[in-house]
């Protein structure tokens, strides 16, 4: 009785000290108004450092402009961001581009007319812009059905409407939406209602091809209905129809990085070659789909729904998810980085995102309800991982090894950081410790490399001591056998 | 316990394990069996079930180990055990079958031991591989299942004197069998639960109108 009563005190006092030391503790880190996390190789959530921070949003209300306030955002649709770093936003809503510097403290520019024929001519509800490597600024002009290219000086330099081709059925209605540009001035275009994928127009301004197109999945079960099915019941079945694309980027090689809703939450961004075939690699989990735990019956559950995409640097992108507001980002390889974003009413939360884009190691993004810039900033973490990826993209693994580690310091779970590790230790030889991390980081091919050469290694070194066991043993059972014959003789 | 597991059985084991044909012959005829030893391997089944999908090497397996508990599927490995030896029993009853439900369950139980001893050298061996040579275990787990599997067919055969054409015939209805106790189970149980949940709301509201 005596001894449970002092080890009750004992508990007691400990639990105190816990506690008083807890409260005593400062809080050192901001408090981030979301999630940061990752998944790992069985696709459980692992929270993780922050991998950006929230780094305070952009209101231009207040700005001013050759002398005059220029007024709030109004439901703004898409940003981008020049060769210098100047961001162009599609301020959709007031029917004009606004044009900020890279710090988005000033406004460099806002173009809400040109002359057209001699005519003052504007836009209607521009949906999205984009700059050409030769400055040239393009403007989704939704409205008005065209897509209209400038000078930097507002002179226009080419309408893009009304495409003519055999392949676009009678009396369709050219709406772009989104638009992006490559190095050699195609453009792209995801036009509203076109499912049969991105629209490309040549340098001239000619409608050349469908881009990308997404291929519907009809199961063998559906088509089994389908026969089966009357007339009558198959019109009010619901069609199939493939996704459409939502966002675009292109990186400077001139692939397409583009974003399409999948109600399947398994590939919301493709990678499409010059050709127009899917290049995009996936990761172990063979999914680019956003988040994988989705499931519920709430709105906010379901698959991400991606909604713009823009291609960094080093292989890394970043998707944008409207479903929740998080930011997805993956390397080369399809390997999911980190995560972070949320939607709410806190600072550094979205209502609804429309955009997201680069700018100088900053993150902006886009939001159409609050009419707001949203700006993130790497963290500790996030420099760490965007280097060592970027190193493991340059085939450098061994100069990632250092930085990896520190990694590991942050966030030990990282399963990137073991394989980075584990292979690095498996090209200098230390097999033992390469497994070591190949198998926290679940990569078993590499494990097995790492396997193969130990066993080696093992085998050609106990090789002389089995062998000798090997022969004294023989040698004795030889002996003992003889010895038993001759016993039986006598 | 001594008298429940002798040695001459343990030995008898060993015996059907190399001779099922005979073995199981005298298990039927000169009460050669030991339902305890049976249980017994079934147990010692069901651990190397386990220890395989827990600790068999990374390269061969890919489960989740938290999502593997050892009393869990020893407990279904059990109930699995006694549903097959009570619808096989309930099965050749009705055909002319000779075995005793002490015999199927010796039959099955036996055949068991070369499943179990396969899953515990492949899970060692597994140890000792890397990718794409897997190949060995997989031909090990198979090797040892269908040793398993043909043992357990001939021990059926041999304990109620059928032909092969009739043990497939049983065991397929045994099968099905097997579903309509599962079924009868669920049904059981839910009726149950319903007079349980109606003399419980008889019991709320009583408390209620005090």
């Amino acid at each position: 009785m005596k001894k449970s009563h002092c080890w009750k005190k004992l508990a007691c006092l400990l639990g105190m000290a816990v506690f008083v030391l807890s409260q005593s503790l400062p809080v050192s880190a901001k408090s981030i108004p979301y999630d940061s996390y990752n998944y790992d190789y069985r696709e459980y959530i692992r929270y993780t450092p922050a991998a950006y921070l929230p780094a305070g949003n952009v209101d231009i209300a207040d700005y001013v402009f050759q002398g005059s306030p220029v007024g709030k955002l109004l439901s703004p649709q898409d940003l981008c961001a020049d060769g210098k770093g100047r961001v162009y936003v599609a301020d959709t809503g007031n029917n004009r581009i606004v044009v900020m510097d890279e710090a988005l403290t000033r406004i460099e520019d806002v173009i809400d007319g040109f002359i057209n024929q001699g005519k003052e001519d504007g836009f209607n509800q521009p949906g999205g812009v984009c700059i050409s490597e030769k400055g040239q600024i393009y403007v989704a002009d939704s409205q008005n059905r065209r897509v209209v290219v400038l000078e930097k000086d507002h002179t226009l330099t080419r309408i893009i409407a009304d495409p003519q081709s055999e392949s676009l059925e009678d009396g369709f209605v050219f709406t772009p939406l989104r638009i992006a540009v490559d190095y050699a001035d195609r453009l792209y275009v995801i036009a509203q209602n076109m499912f049969e994928g991105i629209m490309v127009f040549e340098e001239n301004g000619k409608f050349s091809t469908f881009f990308g197109t997404i291929d519907v999945e009809i199961s063998l079960w559906d088509k089994f209905w389908k026969r089966v099915a009357t007339k009558e019941e198959r019109s009010k079945q619901k069609l199939y129809i493939p996704t459409e694309f939502t966002g675009l980027d292109t990186d400077p090689k001139g692939f397409v990085y583009a974003t399409n809703l999948d109600a399947n939450g398994i590939q919301g961004v493709r990678r499409l070659n010059p050709s127009g075939v899917d290049v995009i690699k996936k990761g172990q989990n063979l999914n680019l789909g956003g988040d994988l735990q989705t499931a519920g019956t709430t709105e906010y559950a379901g698959p991400s729904q991606f909604t713009d995409v823009t291609y960094r640097e080093n292989g890394i992108y970043s998707c944008l998810d409207r479903k929740r507001g998080r930011i997805f980002t993956y390397d080369h390889e399809g390997n999911l980085l980190y995560v972070f974003g949320g939607l709410g009413t806190q600072d550094g939360t979205f209502r609804l995102p429309t955009a997201i884009e680069e700018v100088n190691g900053k993150i902006l993004v886009l939001d159409g309800t609050l009419c707001e810039i949203l700006t993130f900033e790497v963290t500790e973490y996030g420099r760490l991982i965007n280097e060592a990826t970027a190193l493991r993209y340059d085939g450098d693994e061994a100069s990632a090894v250092g930085i990896w580690e520190r990694v590991l310091e942050l966030d030990e779970n990282n399963e990137l950081a073991h394989v980075g590790i584990g292979k690095a230790y498996l090209t200098a030889g230390d097999y033992k410790q390469a497994m070591k991390h190949l198998k926290i980081g679940m990569a078993r091919e590499y494990y097995s490399v790492a396997y193969r050469r130990y066993r080696n290694e093992m085998l050609r070194k106990g090789a002389s001591a089995f062998l000798s066991c090997m022969v004294i043993l023989v040698i004795a059972l030889l002996v003992a056998r003889r010895f038993r014959k001759k016993k039986r003789r006598r | 316990m001594r008298k429940l597991f002798k040695k001459d059985d343990w030995f008898y084991l060993l015996y059907t394990l190399t001779h099922p044909m005979d073995g199981y012959y005298w298990i039927r005829h000169a009460e050669k069996g030991n339902v305890p030893i049976a249980i017994l391997s079934v147990i010692l089944f069901s651990f190397c079930f386990t220890a395989n999908r827990l600790l068999a090497s990374f390269v061969v397996n890919d489960l989740d180990p938290r999502g593997i508990d050892s009393l869990y599927e020893l407990l279904g490995v059990l109930a699995f055990y006694l549903l097959l030896c009570v619808s096989n029993w309930s099965v050749t009853c009705l055909m002319n079958g000779e075995g005793r439900l002490k015999d199927i369950a010796v039959a099955i139980g036996y055949g068991t031991v070369p499943i179990s001893l396969s899953l515990l050298i492949a899970t060692i061996y597994s140890q000792f591989v890397a990718d794409d040579e897997q190949a060995f275990y997989g031909i090990l787990l198979g090797l040892g299942v269908a040793y398993g599997a043909i043992m357990m067919l001939i021990g059926i055969m041999q304990i109620h004197n059928y032909t092969l054409g009739k043990t497939l015939l049983t065991l397929f209805l045994t099968v099905i069998a097997l579903f309509i106790i599962i079924f009868l189970i669920l049904l059981l149980s839910n009726r149950l639960a319903l007079v349980f949940n109606f003399f419980r709301s008889l019991y709320i509201e009583i408390i209620f109108r005090t």
